[in-house]
């Protein structure tokens, strides 16, 4: 989606302030960045958008596998309770730290196993119960 | 210590020679004999000494085995240390997030979340995303409620209607367990009605022919009959709801030239009705100030005209006319019964009057 040059500095070091008390933080576009980071990690659970996340370089690029890095921190609480799609969004994350799937997920097929699977087991876990 | 033996050695041998030289020469002597006595004494102490000697040597050199071995074991034990140490630091360990702080939350809060994630982790009942999904219709539907309902509509089964009501009914109220199963069921039993099947079929097998009567209901009837039917469940956000977020916003911004640092929507949008309205408002004054205007620039004229008016008036007073001094409307009374040209002239200046005497006029 962004699509001008990026810089390490560019990621931020520390995650955002969670909304009770980020009040007076600069906004992007209106939007503030913990929203812009939620809504973002929560994208990448989408298997289709990753796959064009790597058509356009994305995933190859070092800024960028930083910023992935970076933000494991919705991995850990409190940010953790604001995901609503925690499943999809934290095993995709997990997945994109390592270097074999960034560079695999540019293939569709891939995309579109990993969109089936997903369709599927979302139906097919609580089959049981 | 060989040296002091020695010595004691040589004693007696000293004393035995003088005795058996004395016992030779027939001529014994009580001193050689004491003497004889008391270097075997010293011998044998000797002797003893160095009895305990060689005990103290072997229990020294038992100590150095000893002391040998534990050196060698306790250099093991410090080699060993060294080694796990090494090996210890060699572990990689996590260098963030250390999980030092547990994070606290209450029942109520987890359960909070477990009801905002749940529209996005279970399928609204009924959509399948295409997995069939009847295997395990067998072991769902002979709950109680169900299948006590089955025994009473068995012999009415051919009336569909009333049954697949209220087994929609309960698929859709019941126990929330099971909800994808009983929801297929209704949408089967609702073809029923449709595809007229025959009705011993449907009682000796009923899965059979629910997969029949699902596979001949025509494919555009099949939403009408369930409006989940083309219904997919995605476990994360769809390309639709991307296009529709914040990040989409902003790409629209930079696309449009504008810098998302900063900047607001909501806050331009303010910006620009508060801009609106100091320029409605500033129009507005300017409106009223110019109607202001025209209202003094017209009272001016009209003034003027009266004063004009009265000038005359008092003119054609001093000359002798009628009706100096009085009241306007009087004059204009006055006019009317034939003040002359004279007096109707000035008049037309101010344009109402004028046409109120035309329309006298024509009245009269």
């Amino acid at each position: 989606m962004e699509s001008g040059p990026m810089s390490v500095d560019s990621s931020a070091l520390d995650p955002p302030a969670v909304p009770e008390d980020g009040a007076n933080e600069p906004k992007y576009g209106g939007y503030s960045r913990f929203e812009l980071e939620l809504e973002f990690v929560q994208s990448l659970a989408n298997p289709q958008y990753l796959n064009y996340l790597a058509s356009r370089k994305f995933l190859t690029n070092p800024a960028f596998v930083a910023y992935l890095d970076y933000l494991q921190y919705w991995t850990r609480p409190p940010y953790l309770k604001y995901l609503t799609f925690p499943t999809a969004t934290l095993k995709m994350l997990e997945l994109l730290q390592q270097e074999k799937f960034r560079q695999d997920i540019i293939s569709p097929d891939l995309a579109m196993a990993l969109f089936s699977e997903g369709m599927k087991t979302a139906v097919e876990w609580h089959r049981e119960g | 210590m060989e040296k002091d033996l020695d010595g004691r050695f040589e004693r007696l041998e000293k004393a035995i020679g003088q005795m058996i030289d004395t016992l030779a020469k027939n001529n014994p002597s009580s001193k050689v004999a004491e003497e004889l006595l008391a270097a075997e004494r010293e011998l044998t102490e000797g002797l003893k000494l160095l009895e305990t000697h060689q005990n103290n040597n072997a229990r020294i050199q038992e100590l150095r085995q000893e002391t040998s071995l534990l050196d060698t074991q306790i250099k093991d034990i410090a080699s060993s240390l060294w080694n796990m140490r090494k090996e210890l630091k060699a572990i990689p360990t996590t260098p963030k997030y250390p999980t030092s702080t547990k994070h606290q939350f209450t029942t109520s809060e987890l359960l909070a979340y477990a009801r905002r994630i749940s529209r996005n982790t279970l399928p609204l009942p009924g959509v399948t995303n295409g997995v069939d999904m009847t295997p395990t219709q067998p072991p769902t539907q002979p709950t109680e409620p169900e299948d006590s309902f089955r025994l009473q509509s068995q012999p009415t089964q051919t009336q569909t209607p009333t049954t697949s009501f209220n087994l929609s009914f309960n698929g859709t109220v019941g126990t929330p367990g099971p909800m994808s199963a009983p929801t297929p069921n209704t949408t089967t039993n609702d073809t029923q009605p449709t595809t007229q099947q025959p009705p011993p079929s449907q009682q000796q097998q009923q899965h059979p022919t629910k997969a029949t009567a699902e596979a001949k209901l025509p494919q555009h009837l099949k939403p009408a009959v369930n409006p989940l039917h083309d219904a997919a469940f995605h476990p994360w956000p769809t390309e639709d709801k991307i296009r529709m977020g914040g990040l989409a916003a902003i790409q629209r911004l930079v696309d449009r030239g504008v810098d998302p640092r900063g900047h607001d929507p909501e806050e331009e949008e303010r910006r620009q009705r508060e801009e609106e309205q100091a320029r409605r408002e500033a129009e507005e004054r300017a409106r009223q100030e110019r109607e202001e205007a025209e209202r003094r620039m017209r009272e001016e004229r009209e003034r003027m005209a009266r004063e004009r008016e009265r000038a005359r008036q008092m003119e054609a007073a001093a000359g002798g006319g009628g009706g100096g001094g009085i009241e306007r409307r009087e004059s204009r009374g006055g006019e009317g019964a034939g003040a002359g040209a004279a007096g109707h002239k000035p008049k037309q200046f101010t344009f109402l009057g004028a046409d109120d005497d035309d329309d006298d006029d024509e009245d009269d």
